[in-house]
């Protein structure tokens, strides 16, 4: 139609204009014209009612349609009107028929000169039309109205508000109007198809099997040719998105015939329903003609999506004696060191540290390397007497060089901008896949498949001379690397002091850290008595040393089910064949020992190259995103964490429980299976309708960082209990959980809440009651 | 054990940090020092410990014309405890002046400052992209809301949702704010051409 009317104008000349303009508007009543947006007393815009037909009979459909034609520079807007605007917008009024949606062309992309505001819509002339059905009882006339509100603008804007009117006689044909017909035709072939009837298809992957609200997202878009056909050339702005509910910024870069990189950001409000992509896709260019296809295709479920139950019909006011009774000091439940939080000093936070890494060797991850060294150092008592004290220091200084490394990894991360925790090492792949083959390597050294540190020809029956002094500082390394998981009682409060404090805070605690985790062995050392009531050495040591084996196994078999977190079975499949290809090169490596001259490096060789090969070839490991049910499949009813959630679960007035967690954190799993999937939790969190969320924090999760740190921890475990009534001062319960203090913190939390929803004012809180 | 070592290290270096720009609900607002049509400054950082109300404002707006006809802003301010809340004015069009806003600030009759905006970098900073754009900010410098000044962009709804008044008494009520993103509405704020 633009074609049609430059050609037109160029064909007239300048006085024959305004005789043509008459003449295209000479089947129109004035009532279907309108011109508005006046600037400086000259309109911008001038929108005429066109029906595609001159006589409609009852029960047919036809066309009915708003023809904006728009000054040079003007523009109205698309039905996404992008960053500014508004959209235009038609409102029917047609006793006697039905009009449907409106239909609309694919639209025009316009930017400020500096890019940064960028909206769509349409300039120069456009027709929105709607197919309408005429009522199988009508008679006489069709009376078509059309209120039209649209947002002209160039620099700047001007709402237009036209009211356009007119009538349709009824008849025994329904006879097309041969001068709308065009128009409606060329509109029509700029209005998107779906996908489907164009002969393609599409297809959406995203990178993450989840958005994250507040977060950006990123995948491919493809587009293939069902028929066979080559996919033609884009122009620019070939895509348009259309309002997607909770997604924002969405944009497709071509990277190559038919694909597309995809971007957007999920806000921070985010719909209960699954977001879908919908945009519109102009296909060919200029000079080849266009067509569009209306896309619309699932995007990915929202991770904070609001899947709270429905509030509680009446919350129930808690009698006197109700709330006497939950009215217990929260103290108890919280020790010291759950609620000292970053106002502790830093000889306290020394003190802890010292502590929790003593009491780390009592952790499950710790033990093994623990008894391996008990084992080591009875035979030394008995053996090397004079060189007992250089083990423990090598120990104890493998200990802390090690922590002070990772003090070291914190603040080279931290000074990067980024938020770590304590335990961060192991949301990494690559880190989980070798510690676990080091717990191989060892286990496969006390099986005897291979000696340590000695020259392989004299080895033969000397296999427990191996303790030298490196294997003791080893050890001490080891037991750090395996230790970190273990966040134990006291620690989360010193470590998350020290996060939060200096790099001189950081390096003291955890010193004061690897001290108290080397402790116990040096005590041994340090006592002179002490070391002497440990068992004789003898041929139990050797069958001894090999169940430590089977327990360094075991811990492997708990790093491959963390990996299985990180990446999926895939990742846990790579690493089962990574360990597999280490114990065989290990055993070439253990032959090789016995062996001499060129056979001796030929096995050599061939161990390295096993070990190369195997790790090049597996790995490699996808963040594939583990189902979201896994961290929190022992305990019923749980839901992704995200802060909207909660606010909403609270904002319903549910009490809320947060379990900040992680695969590789074993006191959370001890605590998810011995406490929190008792029936005992669960019946109190059903009766009191408590919202539980499981924060998973096994990989990099900065939200879930940062609320750590808010509550003065570095890691996981952490528990948090919410009140509705006092949202902003949430309950930090101690690392070990029991049943009680579970159920009393919940109970505390219920009585807390507001007593009269329709007037939230109405606050009840148990700790607001006098003691009993 | 070096091989520990190497792979711990490198877990540190893939820990990365993400990168946000424009004022995000949840994060801290981006800070800013403008004069005022007065030329007096205000910055951010001066008003922690209150709400603050940030309004993008243009007086050629049809939008913003609708909205002083119809007193929402002040309207809307008269709502809040003084004492607690702030309410800027901020003017990004290019060819505003201190001049422009004192005499519209006269013939409007409001009181708040109106805050010079001209290069757009403080717009920019929000990402502000209409007028009216609103932005709510917490006691702590958090924004805490994004959008539209209410739910009715062509002015016609007998019932409509003051966006900025449910945000801000939900802050002070010390409840989340229920829709902290909406999408805004009215004229693209004139920046300045990039040079």
């Amino acid at each position: 139609m633009k074609h049609t009317v430059s050609k037109r104008l160029v064909a007239a000349g300048g006085l024959f204009l305004s005789l043509l303009a008459t003449v295209a508007h000479a089947a129109l009543p004035p009532s279907a014209v309108a011109s508005s947006a006046p600037d400086e007393g000259d309109p911008r815009v001038e929108a005429a009612l066109l029906v595609d037909s001159t006589q409609v009979k009852p029960g047919d459909t036809f066309r009915v349609g708003v023809r904006f034609r728009l000054d040079p520079g003007w523009h109205i807007y698309w039905k996404n009107p992008g960053d500014s605007g508004l959209e235009t917008e038609v409102d029917w009024d047609t006793p006697g028929s039905t009009v449907g949606p409106l239909q609309w062309p694919f639209p025009s992309t316009f930017r400020t000169p500096d890019g940064f505001i960028v909206t769509h819509g349409y300039e120069g002339e456009v027709l929105l039309f709607a197919d309408a059905t005429a009522s199988a009882q009508a008679q006489g006339t069709l009376q078509l109205s059309a209120a039209v509100n649209a947002l002209v603008c160039e620099v700047h804007c001007i709402p237009a508000d036209m009211m356009l009117t007119r009538t349709i006689p009824v008849g025994p044909e329904t006879l097309p109007d041969a001068e709308a017909l065009p128009t409606f035709d060329a509109a029509r072939a700029r209005v998107p198809r779906p996908v489907e009837d164009s002969g393609h298809a599409v297809k959406l992957e995203l990178d993450a099997k989840q958005l994250t609200a507040g977060q950006p997202f990123a995948g491919t878009f493809t587009l293939t040719s069902t028929r066979g056909a080559a996919l033609p050339a884009l122009e620019k702005d070939f895509f348009v998105p259309e309002r997607i509910p909770g997604v924002d910024a969405v944009r497709l870069k071509e990277q190559g015939p038919g694909r597309f990189a995809l971007e957007g950001k999920a806000e921070p409000d985010v719909p209960e329903a699954e977001p879908r992509l919908k945009g519109v896709l102009r296909l060919g260019t200029a000079a080849t003609g266009f067509h569009a296809l209306a896309v619309d295709v699932p995007l990915a479920p929202v991770v904070a999506a609001v899947g709270v139950g429905p509030a509680p019909v009446v919350a129930k006011a808690p009698s006197i004696k109700d709330s006497l009774a939950a009215v217990k000091p929260a103290a108890p439940a919280a020790p010291a060191a759950a609620s000292a939080g970053s106002s502790m000093g830093l000889g306290m936070a020394l003190l802890f540290a010292f502590l929790g890494g003593a009491l780390l060797n009592l952790m499950p991850c710790v033990f093994p390397v623990l008894a391996l060294k008990a084992y080591g150092f009875t035979r030394m008592v008995k053996q090397e007497q004079g060189r007992v004290g250089a083990h423990a220091a090598a120990y104890a200084g493998g200990i802390v060089g090690s922590m002070l490394l990772l003090a070291g990894a914190v603040l080279a991360v931290r000074a990067g901008g980024a938020s770590v925790g304590w335990g961060f090492q192991f949301q990494e792949p690559l880190f989980v896949a070798t510690v676990s083959a080091v717990l191989v390597v060892f286990a496969l050294n006390l099986f005897g498949v291979f000696t340590v540190g000695l020259d392989g020809t004299s080895l033969a029956g000397r296999v427990d001379q191996s303790h030298g002094l490196l294997h003791s500082a080893g050890e001490g390394v080891l037991a750090v690397v395996l230790a970190t998981p273990c966040s134990a009682p006291l620690l989360g409060t010193a470590v998350g002091f020290a996060f939060a404090a200096g790099p001189f805070t950081v390096l003291a605690v955890f010193t004061a850290l690897g001290l108290g985790l080397a402790l116990p062995f040096c005590v041994l050392v340090l006592v002179p008595g002490l070391a002497k009531r440990l068992p004789k050495p003898g041929a139990w040591m050797e069958r001894f040393k090999q169940v430590l084996g089977f327990a360094l196994l075991g811990t492997t078999v708990w790093l491959v089910w963390v990996m299985g977190g990180l990446a999926g079975v895939d990742g846990m499949a790579r690493v089962l064949a990574f360990l597999v290809a280490v114990g065989l090169g290990t055993w070439v490596y253990g032959q090789a020992q016995t062996q001499e001259g060129g056979r001796r490096w030929a096995s050599l060789a061939a161990a390295a190259a096993v070990l190369v090969g195997a790790g090049v070839v597996t790995l490699r490991f996808d963040d594939a995103a583990p189902a979201a049910a896994r961290a929190s499949s022992s305990v019923a009813q749980a839901q992704p964490w995200s802060d909207e959630a909660v606010a909403a679960a609270l904002a319903a007035g549910q009490p809320v429980f947060v379990d900040f967690t992680a695969d590789w954190c074993l006191t959370c799993k001890f605590n998810e299976r011995t406490v929190l999937s008792r029936e005992e939790v669960r019946a109190a969190f059903t009766e009191h309708q408590v919202a539980f969320f499981v924060a998973d924090w096994t990989r990099r999760d900065a939200r879930i960082t940062a609320r750590l740190a808010e509550h003065g921890r570095a890691g996981v475990p952490m528990y948090l209990v919410l009140s509705p009534g006092a949202a902003d001062k949430p309950e930090v319960l101690p690392e070990l959980l029991t049943v009680d203090s579970v159920v009393d913190a919940v109970k505390r939390a219920s009585a807390c809440s507001p007593t009269n929803r329709t007037d939230g004012s109405k606050v009840l809180c148990a700790a607001g009651l006098p003691k009993p | 054990m070096k091989q520990v070592l190497t792979a711990l290290t490198l877990g540190a270096v893939f820990v990365s940090a993400p990168a946000f720009a424009d004022a995000e609900v949840g994060k801290p607002a981006p800070a800013f020092t403008l004069k005022d049509e007065a030329g007096k400054e205000h910055s951010l950082s001066q008003y922690k410990g209150k709400v603050v109300v940030l309004e993008w404002t243009n007086p050629e707006c049809p939008f913003v014309k609708r909205h002083y006809e119809a007193d929402t802003m002040a309207n809307t301010l008269k709502g809040f405890d003084a004492k607690k809340v702030v309410w800027l004015a901020v003017d990004s069009t290019a060819h505003n002046t201190p001049e422009k806003s004192a005499a519209w600030k006269k013939s409007e009759g409001f009181t708040y400052p109106v805050l010079q905006d001209a290069s757009g970098t403080t717009g920019k900073a929000y990402g502000a992209k209409t007028t009216p754009h609103m932005y709510v900010i917490d006691e702590q410098g958090v924004v805490r809301y994004a959008g539209a000044i209410d739910d009715d962009p062509r002015g016609k709804s007998d019932k409509k949702v003051n966006h900025v008044k449910t945000a801000v008494d939900a802050l002070l009520g010390g409840k989340p704010v229920p829709a902290s993103t909406t999408t805004p509405y009215g004229c693209s704020v004139k920046y300045k051409a990039a040079s």
